[in-house]
């Protein structure tokens, strides 16, 4: 933990030094802000499972969890973007909401009752990436990695209290900008890793009513598709319909 | 006036970084949760996938070496035998089966024993004799049987100096029947209590849990006066708490009520002749949390101060003890509530005054069975439920010691 927490330092420092020095050298001129959304799939990791019901018969109770594919959630945040030649810094801020659902069974002779739980966990989360970017006229791609700390917001569901608040999580993230002129879309896929267990081990059994099951030891992995829309405060190019600057 | 913005972002710069550090340090300690252990605090449900069987939780111990066994009685809808045998299981300190054993013998309705690193338990055979039954708790075999010359067994209690007190019923006389026995299980002294009605077969709906579940319970206590035991059993028609002279097991006092439709349902001593009861009469539960009671006369229960419970299920089983702890004593009340709760009431052994109130909902009714201060100095309570609302199944929850600290003002 030490280690990732030194990473995010260091990730910090530099952006922060990069960001003095762009104060210095036409800061506006680097920076470009907007906004976006998009739509992630949540993937769970369960590191231990934790279950309410023991087999008295000797059979062992399993839990599942619903596939990544049928997680789908969304986030809305805002885009900040410090750039160079080819290093853009980016960063994120904005509400990012994953769902997930638990599955359980218990076992009788002559029936077997499945129990979902569904999830909602919203987040306040500030991703911070680092992208190295291609310049092909109009369209830009980028490759880059990122990493984020976010904050689990409120909720009425009691079984919000079986997580802790904090998530730390970084990932690989590509992409392409596609200049228009007076404004630039990002097309952005990313896939983030948690980098620890997000479940609240003191109130794993706190789901508010049902005795039906115990929250596991869970890492969240998510796949994330963004659309973003960005304004230049530079000096915009211009592009004839033949692709060349004049 | 860009200028001056960047100049304002350079200076707030360093604030931010301060913050973010210190954000990141909060957030790392958040995420550290090494010191927090499965077995702090635990909640399990013990299935059986047989849905003609019923589990009836009767009672749990911690072992030493840590680790619980609790004891159920198993109605099975097709026993050729109306009375429950008895099962056993061992969990781990977080609560996951060790082992499970079934024994015949039937309708355990006694507080297990822990003595010499064996574990018992008080049942009957198909003649309603009763037995101590000692068990290995590394496998549950079963290592020693004694009888107990006495019948349909009720309820047992082990004292502190490993003394067995059982309570018993005998049709014969029509008497509740109440024996001591050494640490060897050899009888030392007995005591029958006259009904003076015919109470046999409420007794056997007790036992085989098809009528109405008594709190038939056995407790000690002593102040300046001496010392002595309390049962609570049938004596001269009604459901009554007994004093008993520790050595003649001849009754001193006992606290009366009507018939056997009303009475305590449980009871602590907390010092001298200050005790703090919970009991059922007229449709309500009620609490005194301090009262004093004289062990050498008899008195009616309604004479007593109480506190309603209406919270409480109709004639709610309710367990009391004590919570001993480095910093601070208490008298625990632990029942169940019309919403299908757990609840603790947490009193404040010196004053008398109630701390805390401590609840876990539960989608189905819950049937509080027994609890026991743990080594950590948190509590296990065995509970029964009725899982999906349908099948009786043993439950095992383990609350944590910072539960039970109280809040500062």
């Amino acid at each position: 933990m030490r280690k990732k927490i030194f990473i995010l330092l260091t990730l910090l420092g530099m952006v922060l030094t990069g960001t003095c020095h762009a104060q210095q050298s036409g800061f506006l001129n680097q920076l470009r802000i907007g906004f976006g959304g998009g739509v992630n799939m949540a993937q769970i990791v369960d590191l231990e499972p934790y279950n309410i019901y023991e087999d008295l018969s000797g059979e062992s109770y399993d839990n599942s969890y619903s596939d990544i594919f049928q997680n789908v959630g969304n986030q809305y945040f805002v885009q900040i973007e410090w750039f160079s030649k080819y290093l853009i810094v980016v960063l994120k801020p904005g509400t990012y909401t994953y769902r997930f659902t638990k599955h359980n069974e218990i076992a009788f002779t002559n029936e077997t009752v499945e129990q979902d739980t569904p999830y909602l966990l919203r987040y306040f989360s500030v991703p911070l990436e680092a992208r190295y970017s291609f310049d092909f006229q109009r369209f830009r791609p980028y490759a880059g990695g990122s990493v984020a700390y976010s904050n689990l917001l409120g909720s009425l569901d009691p079984s919000n209290e079986t997580f802790i608040r904090s998530k730390f999580t970084a990932g690989a993230v590509g992409g392409t900008y596609i200049d228009l002129r007076y404004v630039i879309l990002d097309l952005n896929v990313g896939y983030n890793f948690g980098l620890h267990n997000i479940t609240n081990k003191a109130d794993r059994y706190a789901t508010g009513s049902g005795e039906t099951f115990a929250q596991d030891d869970i890492m969240l992995n998510d796949l994330q598709i963004n659309l973003s829309i960005l304004f230049s405060l530079q000096k915009q190019k211009h592009y004839s319909n033949v692709e060349c600057f004049y | 006036m860009l200028n001056a913005f960047i100049d304002v972002m350079r200076i707030n710069i360093h604030h931010i970084t301060v913050i973010a550090i210190l954000l990141l340090i909060l957030s790392g300690c958040e995420i550290n949760q090494n010191e927090i252990m499965p077995e702090d605090g635990f909640l399990k449900i013990y299935n059986h996938p047989d849905e003609q069987l019923a589990l009836f939780p009767e009672s749990v111990v911690e072992l030493p070496e840590g680790g619980y066994i609790f004891i159920s009685a198993i109605k099975d809808e097709n026993a050729e035998t109306e009375y429950p045998h008895t099962s056993l299981v061992r969990t781990s300190k977080s609560g996951e089966v060790t082992w499970t054993m079934d024994y015949d013998w039937l309708a355990p309705t006694s507080k297990l024993i822990l003595q010499n690193g064996s574990v018992g338990f008080v049942a009957m055979n198909q003649q309603f004799d009763a037995y101590v039954i000692s068990i290995d708790p590394g496998n549950g075999a079963e290592t020693a049987q004694h009888a107990l010359d006495m019948t349909m067994p009720l309820s047992a209690y082990s004292d502190e100096q490993g003394n067995l007190v059982v309570l018993g019923y005998d049709f014969v006389t029509r008497s509740s029947w109440i024996s001591k026995y050494n640490s060897n299980f050899q009888l030392q002294r007995s005591n029958k209590l006259p009904v003076n009605t015919d109470l046999e077969y409420l007794v056997q709906r007790h036992l085989n849990k098809t009528g109405q579940d008594y709190p038939f319970f056995i407790g000690a206590y002593s102040n300046t006066s001496g010392s002595g035991y309390f049962v609570n059993c049938f004596y001269n028609y009604t459901l009554r708490t007994v004093f008993l002279d520790v050595s003649s097991l001849a009754a001193t006092g006992d606290i009366y009520s009507f018939q056997i439709e009303e009475g305590i349902s449980s009871l602590i001593q907390k010092s001298g002749a200050l005790f703090g009861l919970t009991s059922y009469y007229e449709g309500n539960n009620y609490i005194m949390a301090g009262t004093e009671i004289d062990v050498l006369s008899s008195g009616n229960i309604k004479d007593l101060p109480a506190e309603p419970l209406y919270e409480l299920t109709y004639r709610a089983a309710v367990m009391a003890g004590s919570l001993i702890t480095d910093e601070d004593q208490f008298a625990l009340y632990i029942s169940q509530t019309n919403d299908n709760s757990l609840v603790v009431y947490q009193y404040d052994l010196e004053t008398d005054s109630l701390v805390n109130t401590l609840t876990r909902e539960f989608d189905e009714r819950v049937e509080v069975r027994d609890f026991i201060q743990t080594s950590d100095q948190g509590i296990a309570v065995l509970a029964g439920i009725y899982t999906l609302g349908k099948y009786k199944r043993p439950l095992l929850l383990k609350m944590d010691p910072g539960q039970f600290v109280p809040e500062e003002d």
